[in-house]
C-alpha cells in the first residue's frame, strides 16, 4: 500500500518524495533508448548506404545468434538436467563451477583464443564465425544453465516420478517430461545468450565480422555518417527488445510451470561408470572451454609479457570509472526498485523500463546520451561537448545500460520484506522517508552490496560505450585490451584482459553462494 | 485511550464487497473481540481503522476525531492506532529493544530506552532486549510486538489474531498475559478471531461478523444466552437445527420441544439448539450412534426420527445404546424461518 494511494488531510503528502526521485530514475534510465528509437525514425541518413550496411550487419547479427545460441542452448539444456536430475561425482561442485565462464566478457575470450590460435596453442583454431560462435557457445551457455538449472530444479518431483513408473526411460523422461516442462526457462535464457551476442562489439570487431554492433561504428567512425549509425541503433534496439520481450514472457510461463507446490527432493538418475565419465567430462570440457582455458593462457602471457607501467595507469582508471558508476547506477536502481515495491499502481513500468537499457547495446545507449546531449546544445542548455560533457554522458550511459542488473537484486532483497512491516511501521508513526531509510534500506543492504560489486563489475568489463564516450587518451583496462588487440598485439592485450577477466570472477563467487544456499535442504 | 466508532462502512475490492454497512462502537477502555469465518471481512475493519485501506463509505471516528470518511483519511502514522499483525511484523534487523523503541523516535534516545526496556519489562522480555527477533519463541514474538505497538500510548490498539499459530497449552497462557498487559495499559483494544473460545474469555464485548455484515453486538454472555439470528449462534459454538412449524408456543423437535412464544402459531421455524444444551440419561427417546472424546467432555451423535444432532456430555458418561434428551431452555432458541 503506498502512501500516494491514500488520500490524505494530514501529515501524509500526496506525491512523496520516494516516488518523485522513483519516477525520475525511471526517465533518466530510459531516455537514452527512447531517444534512440525517436532519432532512428526521423533520420534523413544516406539510405542506400544505410541499407546495405543494416542488410549485412543483420545477416552477421542473425548468423552469430543462431550459430552461438544454439550452441548456447545445447550446452547450457544439458549441463543443467546432468547436474539437477543426475547424480555423478562431483555433482555438486558443478552445479556452480559451470557458471563460471560468465566471468569473462566476449571480447576477452576472443582476444585468449586468438593469441592461443596465433601461437598454436590452442586444441582448435578460432576464427571467423565460427570462432566467434563458438567464444559465443562457450562463453554464454551459463545464462541458459541456470536458468535452465532453475526451470528443472522446481519441477514436479511428482511427474518425473510418474513417468519413470510408467516405465520410461531416463532419456525418455527427459525428452516427454523434463525438457517440455523446462522449455520456458530455456527459453528465456536462450533470449538473455542472444542479446548478449547481438550486444557484442568486441569479439565481432576483432574476428573481422560485420554485425549491426560493428556496423554501428562503421558508419559513425569509417563513413563519417552518425545518421545511419541511429538507424541501426534503432534496429537493434528493437532486436533487444524483441529478446527481452521473449525473456520476460518465458520466465512468466515458467513460474507457472512447477507444478506440485509440495517441495521434494529431485528423484535423480545415478548414472553408471561410462555415463558418469562422459558426464563429467563434458561438464570439465564447458569449464575448461569457457574459463580455464583462456584464463590460465592469459595468465602465462601476462606472467611473460606484462608491464605494470603500462597498466597502471588503465587499471587506476578503471577503478575510479567504475566506482563513480556504481554509485550513480545504484542510487538510479535503488530509487527504481523500492517504487516497484511500494507504488502498486505504476505495475512494473519502471522495471521495463530499466529492463531495456540493460538490453540494448552499450554503442546504442551510449548513442543515445550523446544525441540528447547534441539535442541540448542545439537548444542552448548546454554548450560545446567537452571532456565533461563526454563524462556525463559515459556515466548517464552506464547508468541506463546497466539499472537493470543492480534494480534485480536489490529487488529481490525487498522482496524478502514482508509487506506487514511497512504496515507495521506506519502505525508506529514512521513517515515514508523514515521507513526507506529504517526498513527497506537495511533490509535490502546485503542486496545492496550485492548490486554494488555487479554493477562495479560490470562497468569494469563495457567496452563499446567506454570506447565511445570516454575522454582522450582516458583508458580503461578494458579499451587498453582492445587497443592491443585492434592493433594485432596480443601479447600485450593479455595482461589488461588478465585483470577484466580477473574481475569478473568477483560477482561469480557470490553467484555460486546463492546458488550453494539456494539448494534445496540447505536451510529449512 | 479513546473510543472507536464506526458507521455504516462499506469497502469492496473491485466488484466483491467486503464490507456492507458495518456500524459498532468500541467502548473506551473495553476489549472489543471482532468474530467470524475467514472472508467475514473482520481483518479489514482493522485495516481500515489503521488507515491501512480506505473506507469507501461510512466513517470511523477514534476518540470523537474523524479518521476516515468522505474526504477525510488521516494518514495511518498519524492515527496513534497501534496493530500487532498476525506475523507479528518484527523488524528482523532490530534488537527486540529497538524495535519496541521504534515508535518512540519523539523521545530522547535515554527516555526512549527505559520506555522501551519498562514495556518489555511488563510482557515479561526485559531480558531480552538485545536479542533479535529471530531468536525468541512464537509467543515471545507475539509479546514483543505486542510491547512495540503499546509503548507509544496509542489511542487504540487493534490485534489481527493474536492467538492463532500458537499451540494450545502457549495459547491460553499467552491469551492471559496479553489481557493483563491491555488491563493493566487501559486501552481501547479490537482483537479480530475466528476462535469463539477466544472471543468469549477475551472480550468485554463481541461483534460477530459474516459476510461483511454485523450480526450481532454484545456482551459475550448476552451474545451467548440471547444470539440475534442463528448465525450469530452458530457463530459461539457448534449447534443442532431443526426447521418446523410453531405449535402453541413452542417448536416439537425429534429430541424435546424448544420455547418459541414469541413466534406466530404455525409460522414457519428454526430451532437452533447448542450441543452442550442437551442432556443426555440413559433411557429411551434417542440412539446413539457414535461417541467421540472431545477434551473434557464427549462428543455424542444422537439420532431420532432420522435426524442426527451432537451432543456435548461429561467424559465417559456411562449412555448404553439408547439415551433420553433433554434441552436445557437457556441454550435452545426459536428463530422465524
Amino acid at each position: 500500500m503506498s502512501l500516494a494511494a491514500t488520500p490524505s488531510r494530514t501529515n501524509a503528502p500526496r506525491l512523496d518524495g520516494v516516488a518523485i526521485a522513483a519516477g525520475l530514475a525511471t526517465l533518466i534510465c530510459a531516455a537514452p533508448a527512447i531517444a534512440v528509437l525517436a532519432l532512428a525514425l526521423t533520420q534523413n541518413a544516406h539510405a542506400e548506404f544505410g541499407a546495405a550496411l543494416i542488410a549485412n550487419g543483420a545477416i552477421g547479427t542473425m548468423t552469430l545468434v543462431l550459430a552461438g545460441g544454439a550452441g548456447a542452448v545445447v550446452f547450457g539444456a544439458v549441463a543443467a538436467w546432468l547436474v539437477t536430475l543426475c547424480n555423478f561425482p562431483g555433482r555438486s561442485i558443478f552445479e556452480w563451477a559451470l557458471a563460471i565462464p560468465l566471468a569473462a566478457p566476449s571480447y576477452i575470450l576472443a582476444y585468449a583464443y586468438a593469441s592461443m590460435t596465433w601461437a598454436g596453442g590452442s586444441p582448435i583454431p578460432v576464427n571467423g564465425v565460427w570462432g566467434a560462435a563458438f567464444i559465443y557457445a562457450v562463453g554464454l551457455y551459463p545464462y541458459v544453465y541456470l536458468a535452465a538449472r532453475a526451470a528443472f530444479a522446481s519441477q514436479s518431483a511428482c511427474a518425473l516420478e510418474a513417468a519413470r513408473m510408467l516405465g520410461a526411460s531416463p532419456l525418455r523422461v527427459f525428452w516427454r517430461v523434463a525438457l517440455p516442462l523446462a522449455r520456458p526457462g530455456i527459453a528465456a535464457g536462450a533470449a538473455l545468450a542472444c542479446m548478449e551476442i547481438a550486444a557484442d562489439y568486441g569479439a565481432a570487431q576483432h574476428f573481422g565480422l560485420t554485425t549491426l554492433s560493428t556496423a554501428v561504428f562503421r558508419a559513425w567512425y569509417a563513413h563519417g555518417e552518425p545518421g545511419v549509425a541511429l538507424q541501426i541503433s534503432g534496429v537493434l534496439l528493437v532486436a533487444a527488445m524483441l529478446f527481452l520481450f521473449i525473456e520476460r514472457s518465458a520466465r512468466g510461463r515458467a513460474s507457472y510451470a512447477g507444478g506440485s507446490s509440495r517441495w521434494r527432493p529431485l528423484p535423480r538418475y545415478t548414472l553408471n561408470v561410462a555415463a558418469s565419465m562422459l558426464a563429467v567430462g563434458f561438464c570439465v570440457a564447458l569449464i575448461l572451454f569457457g574459463a580455464l582455458l583462456p584464463l590460465l593462457w592469459l595468465a602465462r602471457l601476462a606472467v611473460l609479457h606484462a608491464d605494470v607501467q603500462d597498466i597502471a595507469r588503465p587499471f587506476m582508471n578503471s577503478i575510479v570509472f567504475s566506482t563513480i558508476g556504481t554509485i550513480v547506477t545504484l542510487a538510479l536502481a535503488a530509487a527504481i526498485a523500492v517504487a516497484a515495491r511500494r507504488a502498486s499502481s505504476w505495475g512494473k513500468t519502471p522495471l521495463f523500463a530499466a529492463g531495456m537499457g540493460y538490453a540494448a547495446p552499450g554503442a546504442v545507449i551510449a548513442l543515445g546520451a550523446l544525441s540528447l546531449f547534441g539535442l541540448a546544445r542545439e537548444a542552448g542548455w548546454v554548450s560545446g561537448l567537452g571532456a565533461g560533457l563526454s563524462l556525463a554522458a559515459l556515466f548517464w550511459t552506464y547508468a541506463a545500460r546497466f539499472s537493470a542488473a543492480g534494480v534485480g537484486p536489490i529487488d529481490a532483497g525487498l522482496a524478502r520484506l514482508s509487506k506487514g512491516l511497512d504496515a507495521s511501521a506506519r502505525t508506529l508513526g514512521a513517515g515514508s522517508w523514515r521507513r526507506f531509510a529504517a526498513i527497506d534500506l537495511p533490509i535490502a543492504a546485503p542486496s545492496l552490496a550485492a548490486a554494488a560489486l555487479i554493477l562495479f563489475v560490470e562497468i569494469l568489463k563495457e567496452l563499446p560505450a567506454t570506447l565511445i564516450l570516454r575522454p582522450f587518451n582516458f583508458d580503461t583496462l578494458a579499451i587498453k585490451a582492445y587497443s592491443y588487440a585492434s592493433d594485432e598485439r596480443l601479447l600485450d592485450a593479455a595482461a589488461p584482459s588478465l585483470l577484466v577477466f580477473l574481475a569478473g570472477l568477483a560477482p561469480i563467487i557470490i553467484l555460486a553462494r546463492n546458488i550453494e544456499r539456494g539448494r534445496a535442504g540447505a536451510h529449512s | 485511550m479513546s473510543s472507536v466508532q464506526l458507521t455504516n462502512v462499506r469497502r469492496s475490492y473491485g466488484k466483491t464487497l467486503v464490507l456492507n454497512d458495518v456500524s459498532f462502537t468500541a467502548p473506551e477502555g473495553q476489549v472489543v473481540a471482532l468474530l467470524g469465518a475467514s472472508g467475514s471481512g473482520k481483518s479489514t475493519i482493522l485495516r481500515l481503522i489503521a488507515g491501512l485501506e480506505p473506507v469507501d463509505a461510512g466513517e470511523i471516528r477514534i476518540g470523537g476525531e474523524r479518521v476516515s470518511g468522505a474526504g477525510v483519511a488521516v494518514a495511518t502514522e498519524a492515527r496513534r492506532v497501534g496493530m500487532v499483525f498476525q506475523d507479528y511484523s518484527l523488524f528482523p534487523h532490530l534488537t527486540v529493544g529497538a524495535n519496541v523503541a521504534f515508535g518512540l523516535d519523539k523521545l530522547g534516545r535515554a527516555e526512549r530506552d527505559e520506555m522501551a526496556l519498562k514495556w518489555l519489562d511488563r510482557v515479561g522480555l526485559k531480558h531480552r532486549a538485545g536479542s533479535y527477533p529471530h531468536e525468541l519463541s512464537g509467543g515471545e514474538q507475539q509479546r514483543v510486538a505486542l510491547a512495540r505497538a503499546l509503548a507509544p500510548k496509542p489511542r487504540a490498539i487493534l490485534l489481527d489474531e493474536p492467538f492463532s499459530g500458537l499451540d494450545a497449552g502457549l495459547r491460553a497462557e499467552l491469551r492471559d498475559t496479553t489481557l493483563a498487559t491491555l488491563a493493566e495499559a487501559r486501552t481501547t483494544t479490537l482483537f479480530v478471531t475466528h476462535d469463539a473460545e477466544d472471543a468469549l474469555q477475551a472480550a468485554d464485548r463481541l461483534v460477530i461478523l459474516k459476510a461483511g455484515r454485523v450480526l450481532q453486538e454484545a456482551a459475550p454472555r448476552e451474545a451467548y444466552d440471547h444470539p440475534a439470528s442463528l448465525d450469530a449462534a452458530a457463530a459461539l459454538g457448534p449447534i443442532n437445527v431443526f426447521k418446523g412449524a410453531v405449535n402453541n408456543g413452542v417448536l416439537d423437535t425429534p429430541f424435546g420441544t424448544v420455547q418459541a412464544s414469541h413466534l406466530a402459531n404455525g409460522s414457519t421455524a428454526v430451532a437452533a439448539v447448542r450441543a452442550e444444551a442437551l442432556t443426555l440419561t440413559p433411557g429411551a427417546g434417542a440412539q446413539v450412534t457414535a461417541v467421540r472424546p472431545h477434551g473434557a467432555h464427549d462428543l455424542v451423535r444422537i439420532e431420532a426420527q432420522g435426524l442426527a444432532w451432537r451432543a456435548l456430555t461429561p467424559a465417559r458418561a456411562p449412555l448404553g445404546d439408547t439415551v433420553s434428551v433433554q434441552i436445557q431452555p437457556t441454550g435452545a432458541f426459536a428463530f422465524s424461518a
